[in-house]
């Protein structure tokens, strides 16, 4: 069992708080994303799982076993580098049965073992080769296979995709969740991509300045940020200051603010009079009929959707729409379901 | 390669490669010439190996080259050995580390003979070293340190002499090696030692090979250290150089000859050592 416990961890370097006061788990074969931008302490929260750090306050349990001082060489943990780390002057299969050794693998298993891991990453022709040789989605997969090769009771992921070009990174995130799944690891991934944490997360933590802003599945993130500041990073929803009117006919709440009055269903009740709202771009109904409108600024068009960016009354915000003819100036109508406007914390 | 093409590079390598080649190579020949009776000096030239058959037979000759193999090796081996350790604890830029960096480099500065007049004062019968171990009580009486038999003191003053040579080769190599990849072998379980065997050793390499071959070459003709702290019962190969040559050029000749083919023997040797046992079959 490869459970991760992380109670009040707080890392600090001279006068500056990197990681303050994080507490979460990580269940047995769950495959958990710390997201968040940087200098959000992510990487240093990995760090300390990892035990290349060594926090300044708080505890880590992985398996049950306290290993908060622990060294990384005595831990149930393998890490994938960002720049995948791999030691240039041995070929592939040296790379794949370093830690094997390091292990004292008797010969037969360690080969038997590093066949498999090539074969399951597709690495069989490259084992002769040296790091050097290899493209970057190789290099990955040699990465993520001397890793596997381990076979610990933890993965370790430090955005180890932000090195490949955007074709490449989809092809090795679904070859990680794959291997992730097949081998039942528990998987703790760091990175600043949303759409890599929504795509291959169990749970997503959203980190900002050192704390947890808040822990939820890809869909909750998505649909019921917590936060402004999770709504704004996760899907770049619009943000913006209203007021709370009073309570609607039917359920919800009517709120005013700069685009218009707005009716919002979100089951959580206000926390203040003037508070933070949420919607999603692409969730607005673009149609000559809609109750809100403003005028378009800019407009981009992104393939299967058009951005077109929007201002009422000095408020600036976007729409997302499958198909539009609308030009810069052109005055857009659209409407917003009550259920999708997000009540969020106390505006300032 | 088009023969223009060959003659351009040719001529353009000319000034540089052609003078160096030119010089070593007139040198080698003379030398060698030399040592088979040819270019005598003194008389007529004829060719013959009874100068090297002369050499061969004399046990002053034999024990020169084996003490001149002995400090070469030894030097180079532990200068290289105290500076891999200061190249690791220097990687990384702490405070102070830049001023530890220039004063551990300062014997550069320090010529050798003075550095060996220094060595041997400090040492001598009535020294500071005599001086300092009885006064706290380790000897009861002063020792006779200076030109001893086991040619401790030339290693010392190799080592301490040519030390700041191989930091500054190896700190270099070892502050190239990512951070990341040091950490994976961490990862991976690769204790302290094993990080060093498999990975700073290793691609630290051409550095090592750089500090070995140099230091043996240097150390391997030592003249200076050994004349003035070295045992009184050997010679090295350039003192005995120096010494048949009040008698016979010929035969310093063909001790020449011989530093030089013990300079680039050793040279290859230690330079396939350090491969083979850091890269090779050894090294798993």
């Amino acid at each position: 069992m490869s459970k991760i416990i992380v109670q009040d961890l707080t890392m600090q370097f001279d006068q500056f708080v990197a990681v303050n006061k994080v507490s979460f788990e990580v269940q047995q074969g769950e495959f958990v994303t710390l997201l968040g931008p940087s200098g959000c302490g992510k990487t240093t929260l990995l760090k300390m799982i990892s035990g290349f750090l060594t926090p300044t306050q708080g505890r880590i349990h992985i398996g049950g076993k306290d290993v908060t001082r622990t060294p990384p060489e005595d831990r149930d943990t393998a890490l994938c580098f960002q720049s995948y780390a791999l030691f240039p002057h041995m070929t592939v299969r040296g790379n794949l049965e370093f830690g094997l050794r390091q292990q004292r693998t008797p010969a037969g298993d360690r080969k038997a073992r590093v066949s498999q891991i090539a074969v399951q990453l597709s690495l069989e022709q490259q084992l002769g080769k040296l790091p050097n040789a290899l493209s970057g989605g190789q290099q990955q997969r040699v990465a993520l296979g001397r890793a596997l090769s381990m076979q610990p009771g933890v993965i370790l992921f430090d955005e180890p995709l932000s090195n490949l070009d955007a074709k490449l990174r989809d092809q090795v995130r679904f070859e990680i969740k794959r291997i992730q799944h097949e081998n039942a690891l528990t998987a703790v991934y760091v990175t600043h991509d949303q759409s890599e944490a929504l795509a291959l997360s169990d749970r997503v933590i959203v980190m900002r300045d050192g704390q947890i802003e808040q822990i939820a599945t890809p869909e909750d993130l998505y649909h019921t940020p917590a936060t402004s500041f999770v709504a704004d990073f996760i899907g770049n929803a619009n943000v913006m200051p209203a007021e709370v009117i009073g309570e609607a006919d039917g359920g919800g709440w009517i709120l005013d603010s700069k685009i218009g009055q707005l009716i919002s269903r979100d089951p959580r009740d206000p926390q203040a009079k003037k508070i933070n709202i949420a919607w999603r771009p692409e969730l607005a109904h673009v149609t000559p009929e809609g109750p809100l409108s403003g005028t378009v600024v800019s407009r981009a068009f992104q393939g299967n959707f058009t951005d077109l960016h929007v201002v009422t009354q000095g408020q600036s915000y976007r729409l997302q729409v499958p198909h539009s003819d609308v030009s810069v100036g052109d005055e857009v109508a659209f409407g917003l379901d009550a259920k999708d406007v997000l009540m969020l914390e106390p505006s300032r | 390669m088009t023969w223009r093409r060959c003659a351009t590079v040719l001529l353009l390598l000319m000034p540089g490669l052609g003078l160096i080649v030119s010089l070593i190579g007139m040198v080698v020949y003379v030398a060698i010439a030399q040592s088979f009776g040819l270019y005598n000096l003194n008389g007529d030239s004829v060719f013959t190996v009874a100068h090297w058959a002369e050499m061969l037979d004399r046990k002053l000759y034999t024990r020169a080259v084996t003490y001149s193999i002995y400090i070469g090796v030894w030097s180079a081996i532990l200068a290289v050995a105290f500076a891999y350790p200061l190249a690791i604890w220097l990687r990384k830029p702490f405070r102070g580390s830049i001023i530890i960096g220039a004063i551990l480099k300062a014997p550069l500065l320090v010529q050798g003979l003075v550095a060996a007049f220094l060595f041997i004062n400090v040492i001598s019968y009535h020294g500071i070293f005599n001086q300092l171990m009885q006064a706290i009580g380790l000897w009861d009486e002063p020792r006779r340190l200076q030109n001893d038999r086991g040619a401790i003191g030339v290693l010392f003053l190799q080592t301490w002499k040519n030390m700041p040579f191989a930091l500054l080769l190896l700190t270099g190599a070892v502050q190239a090696i990512p951070d990341d990849v040091l950490d994976a072998a961490r990862d991976m379980g690769a204790g302290t030692f094993a990080r060093f065997r498999k990975i700073i050793a290793p691609l630290s390499l051409s550095a090592m090979q750089a500090a070995l071959v140099i230091i043996f070459i240097g150390a391997v003709a030592d003249f200076s250290f050994q004349v003035i702290a070295g045992p009184t019962n050997r010679q090295s190969l350039a003192q005995l150089m120096v010494f048949v040559r009040q008698t016979s050029w010929h035969e310093a000749a063909v001790v020449g000859v011989t530093l030089m083919v013990i300079a680039l023997a050793g040279s290859l040797l230690l330079a396939i050592a350090a491969r083979l046992i850091l890269k090779g079959p050894f090294s798993r």
